[in-house]
């Protein structure tokens, strides 16, 4: 368990949105445009970084039995930080994410980090954790962002990138759009899976909910210990 | 025993025992030959455009069916015509002069979100050519309103006129019943050649193609709540033989609610399902935003299918 380790599982093989599918409602939702999914994901880092550092550091303090409660009230702290902070510096970012700034705090990545690693590890591992799964998100929001905002309204980062005869296949910022973008997303990293795993002559990989027993470290299903 | 072994009497197998001799390709084919008809009425309406969008949108769409099984590593299934009868379907949604790109668009979505994407043909829980005009349709608003493609013909649309000037301008509008009936009014190139459409939609019946309970029963949806509506408040509200007789009500009743894959397959389930429809493709054009949800009305209904799938008989000989 080292840093490095824990801090790059969560750009690939946990990659939270496409690997892990948790924090759908955020992908699905604000990422119209790369901008949105930028902001969004920065947003979610800043709180499950900050998160991940106080649950582990108050994890021998806090009782078995009112863990959760905890844990949602530190986030609900963050995340009332954090919309202020965009309230005073992004005012316009904040009114384009509207209600899915709040809806960070039941965002089952950070309940789900917190709950499966920082109650578990010590702050410098939940760090790298925090970090690796957070810049994982926003990265991830930000793909999604970018492909339906360059298909969907022929600009990426508001800038056109087609001629001026580009019709948007406004289909794709719709919310139609999201579901069949991250359907394909999910079909090319099972795709991509399978040859990796065909190169290192293994068998074919498995459907990634059905995780391999590494429920310790993921959280991400009803089959987690969450003793 | 290894004598008894080696005299196997009873052979044993799943149902069904008994093949009518059917097969896709001749499903594919009947249905070619109940839309000829529609084909000739819109040629004969909208001319040599609208034989370029038929062509345009058969052609991609077995292209795209091609392409796919291909990378699925499948046997081709080109030749069983589904995917050509999908793209004339599709394209008769259309206005007859829709740009080509838009044609190829909606064809390929059609195939490969709408079909192949589940599986391949049977596999889809929605109407495979709705998918594709849905996509187009949301889209490209503009260039999928038959009203503002066709600006140079003298038809009406009346369900334009029907939803932003009311009943009342219904009546002394420039249309005539059997004017409907011969596809005299702007829409779709094919879902307007009502009567043509009917005639097919008998053929396929008479074949055995389709089931009657879901294309009788859909219309009888339609005239339900067209009838309370209009028996609430007249000059509001339109009568319901006008619904049947406009938009793509005939081509949603006898051609897109019966595709068999997400279509229920027992009587009850299908006249729920024909109602179902019905009423939703009503309460659209009323309430909705669309002059003609006919066809968001039949994917709603494909999407409640599972449901009424559920109802099932009992299984013979179960106590309860």
């Amino acid at each position: 368990m080292s840093f490095y380790k824990e801090f790059t599982k969560g750009l690939w093989n946990e990659l939270p949105p496409f690997r892990l599918l948790l924090g759908l409602c955020p992908v699905l939702a604000v990422t119209k445009s790369a901008q949105n999914g930028l902001g969004m994901g920065v947003a979610v880092l800043f709180v499950l970084l900050l998160s991940n550092i106080i649950v582990s550091l108050v994890r021998d303090i806090i009782p078995k039995k009112v863990r959760i409660a905890c844990f949602v009230t530190i986030s609900a702290t963050l995340v009332v930080a954090v919309e202020l902070l965009m309230q005073a510096y992004t005012y316009p970012l904040y009114q384009q994410l509207g209600i899915f700034v709040p809806l960070i705090v039941v965002n089952c990545i950070i309940l789900g980090r917190a709950e499966a690693f920082a109650a578990k590890n010590p702050v410098y591992l939940a760090v790298a954790d925090g970090l690796g799964m957070g810049i994982g998100f926003t990265l991830s929001l930000t793909f999604l962002g970018s492909l339906r905002e360059i298909i969907g309204a022929g600009t990426f980062f508001g800038v056109p990138v087609f001629g001026e005869y580009y019709q948007p296949f406004t289909m794709m910022i719709e919310a139609p759009g999201a579901f069949i973008c991250l359907g394909c997303i999910l079909g090319f990293m099972n795709y991509l899976n399978r040859i990796q795993s065909r190169r290192k002559g293994l068998a074919a990989h498995k459907n990634p909910t059905v995780c391999g027993s590494t429920c310790a470290q993921c959280g991400g299903c009803s089959k987690a210990n969450l003793s | 025993m290894s004598n008894s072994e080696k005299n196997i009497l009873f052979a044993m197998s799943a149902a069904p025992f008994w093949h009518c001799g059917r097969t896709i390709t001749k499903n594919s084919m009947h249905y070619m030959i109940a839309l000829m008809p529609a084909v000739f009425m819109a040629i004969w309406h909208w001319g040599i455009p609208a034989l370029g969008v038929m062509s345009l949108s058969i052609l991609v769409a077995m292209l795209t069916e091609e392409l796919f099984t291909r990378v699925m590593h499948r046997t081709s299934t080109i030749a069983d015509g589904t995917a050509a009868v999908s793209g004339l379907l599709l394209a008769f949604l259309m206005p007859a002069n829709a740009p080509y790109w838009i044609v190829i668009l909606a064809a390929f979505c059609a195939i490969s979100l709408g079909k192949m994407a589940f599986g391949g043909y049977g596999a889809n829980p929605v109407n495979t050519v709705l998918v594709g005009w849905a996509m187009v349709f949301v889209s490209f608003p503009v260039f999928m309103d038959p009203n503002s493609m066709l600006l140079q013909t003298d038809f009406i649309d009346p369900l334009v006129r029907l939803k932003y000037f009311g009943a009342e301008a219904l009546q002394n509008a420039s249309f005539t019943t059997s004017g409907l009936m011969f596809g005299e009014q702007i829409g779709a190139l094919g879902a307007s050649q009502i009567l043509a459409l009917l005639v097919g939609g008998l053929y396929l019946l008479a074949r055995g193609v389709i089931r009657w309970e879901i294309s009788l029963f859909f219309l009888i949806g339609v005239l339900l709540v067209a009838a309370i509506l209009n028996e609430v408040d007249p000059s509001k509200y339109a009568s319901p033989f006008f619904h049947l007789m406009t938009g793509s009500t005939i081509l949603c009743a006898f051609f897109l609610a019966t595709e068999f894959a997400c279509a229920p397959d027992r009587s009850l389930g299908m006249i729920l399902f024909g109602l179902t429809g019905g009423a939703l493709l009503v309460i659209i054009r009323t309430y909705g935003v669309y002059t003609d949800g006919a066809p968001f009305a039949v994917m709603l209904a494909n999407l409640l299918c599972p449901y009424f799938d559920m109802i099932k008989p009992k299984p013979f000989g179960v106590k309860k």
